[in-house]
């Protein structure tokens, strides 16, 4: 593992696969929504509403799957003190805010005709706010936690502490649904019981999930490589005022 | 032991220890974090009756009524063990149906009786297209 | 109130959003990459 940690061998890497995960990933989410939206079923029971889940479902899985990747990352970056660990938590900070503000907003918009509210506090939806204000504090933590090392190039520990310790609101939204009386409905996939999803909207489902995923990843990369790419440009400044 | 291990047995402790804490936290908190009552929580706990609730619980089928003034409806919420009788004055959201979930806010007149000023669809796990649904949306569970 | 109106609120909110993350760290990839490159080739 520590082969692919080399910055020079990574960016080797990341290179094409940014135009692959980000192309591929584009396409697939806009066509599968699109196959969704415009040829799939209304629901037997929400009617035509049901159609907001394909973008609202992937943004919930990748919120979620965002934080749990800084946390993997924050933890790796703790043990192994490996720069490129950090980074890559750092990364995932801001598409993974994004898609958890989608999954609310685009709750909030489903809820009002199916459940005839906006908003409640139950678990589920308190949970995943509590999920994207955890993002903004990352956010605000890692940017003031760089800029105070500045100079001295700190490797950003605090920031990999509270990526690590954040992970624990993931199993509480989780569960919530399941643990909790909650106005948001329980599981509708599970690994072990299957789907409660019909066919016919499961699959562009899981398609725009693939999809969405895809694009995640590009954006991580795409950050990723900007933040080396500034690391080396500070570097050789600092090399050129020296000399 | 090498500090790189020695870090790694250290954040899997603290990790182990924090899912601990929270799954002991969630666990104890169950009844405090429900977002409504059941009907057989009434009867084991009787709420409150000058504060405000949640009741939430199937539609019993057949159960919803008009009443005289044109605007009032009542129908019965009810779980596998209990029912109670529910009073709304107000327009119920699309998705109410009878034999499928609802929450309704308000309060308890007394264990027997709630007057709800809000009601909520609170719709199931089940996704399809309706020529399949057929008859199978006559029955669910609110848990 | 149409249902459609709220599928089409939540795309309509969904796409903009997500194209302004993909290409706001696309411009900051290939700025920052960009000024590295120019770097190199000045100093060597």
């Amino acid at each position: 593992m520590h082969a692919y940690a080399n910055p020079a061998r990574f960016l080797k890497i990341a290179r094409p696969l940014t135009h692959w995960f980000g192309w591929i990933g584009g396409l697939l989410l806009l066509l599968c929504v699109g196959w969704g939206v415009f040829a799939g079923p209304a629901d037997y029971l929400q009617g035509e509403t049901v159609r907001i889940m394909y973008i609202h479902v992937p943004a919930a899985w990748l919120g979620m799957a965002g934080w749990s990747g800084i946390a993997i990352a924050s933890a790796m970056q703790l043990i192994w003190r490996h720069p490129l660990a950090g980074i890559a938590a750092r990364a995932c900070a801001l598409p993974g805010a994004v898609f958890a503000a989608l999954c609310l907003a685009t709750g909030s918009i489903w809820g009002r005709p199916t459940w005839g509210t906006w908003w409640e506090w139950d678990g589920r939806l308190t949970s995943m706010l509590v999920l994207f204000f955890l993002y903004l504090a990352y956010m605000a933590l890692a940017s003031a936690e760089q800029e105070a090392d500045g100079e001295a190039g700190g490797e950003g520990r605090m920031t990999a502490i509270f990526g690590l310790v954040g992970a624990i609101n993931l199993p509480i939204i989780h569960y919530s649904v399941l643990w909790w009386r909650t106005l948001h409905q329980g599981q509708s996939i599970s690994l072990m019981k299957g789907s409660s999803i019909d066919g016919s909207m499961l699959w562009p489902l899981l398609g725009a999930a693939v999809g969405a995923s895809l694009l995640f990843g590009a954006v991580v990369l795409m950050r990723m490589r900007a933040e080396l790419a500034r690391t080396k440009l500070e570097m050789r400044m600092r090399r050129l005022a020296a000399s | 032991m090498k500090a790189k291990n020695q870090r790694l047995v250290l954040i899997m402790v603290a990790v182990v220890a924090m899912l601990g804490a929270v799954l002991l936290a969630m666990s104890g908190l169950k009844d405090q974090a429900a977002y409504f009552y059941a009907p057989s929580d009434v009867l084991k706990s009787p709420p409150a009756l000058d504060r405000p609730v949640r009741l939430g619980g199937m539609v019993r089928k057949g159960s919803l009524k008009k009443l005289a003034d044109g605007v009032s409806v009542r129908f019965i919420v009810e779980d596998e063990a209990h029912a109670i009788p529910v009073q709304f004055k107000g327009i119920l959201p699309d998705l109410f149906r009878e034999g499928s979930g609802v929450v309704a806010e308000g309060r308890f007149l007394n264990n027997q009786q709630f007057v709800a000023d809000n009601i909520l669809a609170k719709h199931d796990e089940r996704y399809m297209p309706p020529q399949m649904a057929g008859d199978q949306h006559k029955t669910g569970r609110v848990s | 109130m149409n249902q459609w109106h709220f599928v089409i609120a939540a795309y309509a909110l969904s796409i903009p959003v997500l194209a302004w993350v993909v290409i706001a760290s696309f411009v900051a990839m290939r700025r920052a990459e960009k000024a590295v490159d120019e770097l190199k080739r000045g100093t060597s």
